[in-house]
């Protein structure tokens, strides 16, 4: 058996054992976050999405002053979705502000 | 009240609007509901402070403002909440939903309120509180055995999918288009639709709790079994199937749900298959109709017409600058340019090699022969809207249709129209001109996609304009409306609708339907607080 066949076999065998159960039991995780995020996590799961994607504009690397970042993401200009405190906390956007205000242009980042 | 004068005395239609606005007092910027006074809005307010903490209730213009973002038409501004209250737990809601009955205040619950289209947190009338269900965001159980999971309502399709990947769990999700930031209790709720095998989203529900405007939790299916075992494994229950009546209604808020999740398969394929021409729409039907009713193709397949797909990454005037319609063949010709057909079909194959390898020699001649250029990623590389196909079939995640709300301008305007048709060819040709009539009636483009849920296909047209011009804004609004007439009187009713015309949807379903929603709404909510105007029902 070659290296390509073991991957298929060691694959097929975590797709049947799935579909037959015998795969790992319940997993819960009821415990709510009350943990800030990172603002690099913020940024990579809601902002980097559109901004540097050819979507939104690029705001990273452009030294954009905080209040016009976090006056944005609560109103949503034009085509941007308007982010509640409930969403992006207003401590997680202050920070999220600085991390866009003082980040380098990010390579691979692309459009306008 | 007759059921009429309960829909009049909530602001609805365009005749009624400027007495109901008229009438309504001010309060924070917005309206208040005319049978609520300013003093009893604030006794709420501060019994809501009580339960949920001073920084989650939201009444003043600046804290608001994330609420009342909105892409759809709504010239006259009247999808606007007067305030809104943010729960953690389903005790606050409980008791949230108790005070809003001692005070008549209408609440409107949202999840996430990323609807995009369809008007994302804004009510269907005025002077409703916003009940934001984001902070409700735990992910109570996934069992990997039987592939199920139960969410509360604020948690994102990112949130669950780097729950798996970091817990290494080969599980899939089911993406809407704007995965990263909808919730799929939310989504499922209003009956969406994504891209894989469980691209059904309602389908793939099973089990729900609900509070109900009196307060007290319902459990649908087997939840309501002392040590239950199948809450999220079997749908049906004993007796009435309820769970379908807590979607796209307003009978009770759904506080926790259950989902089936894929599991992963050892093999993943993305294909699309290209038609040249415009006219091509009703062989391309006719040829994934047989495919898909059969599951030889598995996966909800998207039909995404080269102006929808353009619209994803650029501006109208990047690629035409001539006067009125864009032309079918300048559309042919711009979509070549950018490696798109007119039409671009996207399905999927999963399973084992030997299996995707045998499907995929019988599907290929089939549409090969219909004139259809069937590619995989070998022939599309980095095609970027192949690229987005392929992340979405296999429940990845991006928010690359944001992009279309810069079509026509800056103003960010996008609603989505989407009727119901039979999965036929010679129905789709008639529904596509149709809408391309309308639309070009009022200054507007056809850009539209087609989703083979598995009999039927839903016809998704992106009404694109500019929410900056207030013209174009008006006349968004004036051919939405005519879009759900025209279609309505000729059998094609929408799936879905924005909250500014749930309303006008209601009406093409008939008063009977009306009237037995309205008798279900009167029994479960007879104070009628919970989200008034959902898709047109009132207590």
């Amino acid at each position: 058996m070659n290296i390509l066949d073991t991957k298929l076999s060691v694959r097929l065998s975590i797709w049947v054992a799935l579909l037959l159960g015998f795969g790992t039991s319940a997993i819960a995780d009821p415990a709510p976050s009350a943990q800030p995020r990172e603002p690099a996590a913020i940024y990579k799961t809601i902002c980097g999405y559109c901004h540097g994607k050819n979507i939104g504009p690029i705001i990273l690397g452009r030294g954009l002053p905080k209040e016009y970042i976090t006056s944005m993401a609560r109103s949503g200009p034009n085509g941007m979705p308007a982010f509640r405190p409930t969403e992006i906390s207003n401590d997680e956007l202050d920070a999220l502000a600085v991390f866009i205000s003082q980040s380098d242009a990010a390579e691979g980042e692309y459009g306008q | 009240m007759s059921e009429i004068n309960r829909r009049e005395a909530l602001g609805l239609g365009v005749a009624a609007l400027a007495g109901s606005l008229v009438s309504a007092s001010a309060f924070a910027g917005a309206q208040l509901p005319d049978n609520v006074s300013k003093g009893d809005y604030e006794s709420a307010l501060k019994a809501w402070r009580s339960i949920v903490g001073e920084e989650w209730v939201f009444a003043d213009t600046a804290t608001l403002q994330p609420y009342m973002k909105k892409f759809i038409p709504d010239p006259f501004n009247r999808c606007v909440p007067m305030g809104a209250v943010a729960p953690q737990s389903l005790e606050e809601v409980q008791a949230i939903v108790k005070v809003a009955g001692k005070y008549g205040i209408p609440l409107w619950p949202v999840s996430t309120g990323k609807n995009m289209g369809y008007g994302q947190a804004s009510p269907a009338t005025p002077g409703q509180v916003i009940l934001d269900l984001k902070r409700m965001n735990r992910i109570l159980e996934v069992n990997v055995e039987l592939g199920t999971a139960l969410l509360e309502p604020g948690v994102t399709y990112q949130q669950l999918k780097d729950y798996l990947v970091e817990n290494d769990i080969p599980l899939w999700i089911d993406v809407p288009t704007v995965g990263p930031i909808a919730s799929p209790v939310g989504n499922t709720l209003d009956r969406g639709v994504g891209y894989t095998p469980y691209g059904e989203h309602f389908m793939f529900q099973c089990g729900m709790e609900v509070v109900l405007a009196d307060g007290d939790v319902l459990r649908t299916g087997m939840g309501s079994l002392p040590n239950q075992k199948t809450w999220t494994a079997f749908k049906w229950g004993y007796g009435p199937y309820l769970d379908g009546m807590f979607t796209q209604s307003n009978f009770g808020i759904v506080t926790k749900m259950g989902l089936w999740l894929m599991p992963k398969p050892p093999v993943y394929k993305p294909f699309v298959v290209q038609f040249p021409k415009v006219s091509d729409i009703d062989r391309m039907i006719e040829a994934l109709r047989p495919l898909r009713v059969s599951s030889l193709i598995p996966n909800c397949v998207l039909m995404m017409g080269a102006a929808y797909q353009l619209a994803m990454f650029k501006r109208r005037d990047e690629i035409y600058d001539g006067p009125g319609d864009i032309p079918d063949e300048h559309l042919e010709r711009v979509a070549a340019e950018n490696g798109l057909g007119a039409w671009n079909s996207y399905f999927a194959l999963y399973g084992t090699q030997d299996s995707v390898a045998a499907i995929e020699q019988v599907v290929r001649p089939v549409l090969t022969a219909a004139g259809g250029n069937v590619y995989s990623e070998e022939e599309m590389h980095d095609n970027p809207w192949f690229h987005h196909h392929q992340q979405l079939m296999q429940g990845g995640l991006n928010l690359d249709e944001v992009g279309l709300t810069r079509w026509r301008g800056n103003g960010g305007g996008l609603a989505w129209f989407a009727p119901v048709g039979p999965v036929t060819g010679d129905d789709a040709r008639e529904q596509a001109a149709l809408a391309t009539a309308i639309l070009s009636k009022y200054g507007l483009d056809y850009t539209a996609a087609w989703a083979i849920g598995w009999r039927d296909l839903h016809h998704i047209c992106a009404l694109l304009y500019d929410r900056s011009d207030e013209q174009m804004h008006r006349r968004a609004d004036e051919c939405y409306r005519e879009l759900v007439n025209e279609f309505g009187k000729r059998g094609w009713g929408v799936y879905r609708v924005g909250t500014a015309h749930m309303e006008l949807a209601a009406q093409q379903f008939g008063e009977k339907n009306r009237e037995v929603n309205q008798t279900l709404k009167r029994a479960l909510d007879p104070k009628g607080i919970i989200a008034p105007g959902k898709s047109g029902i009132y207590n």
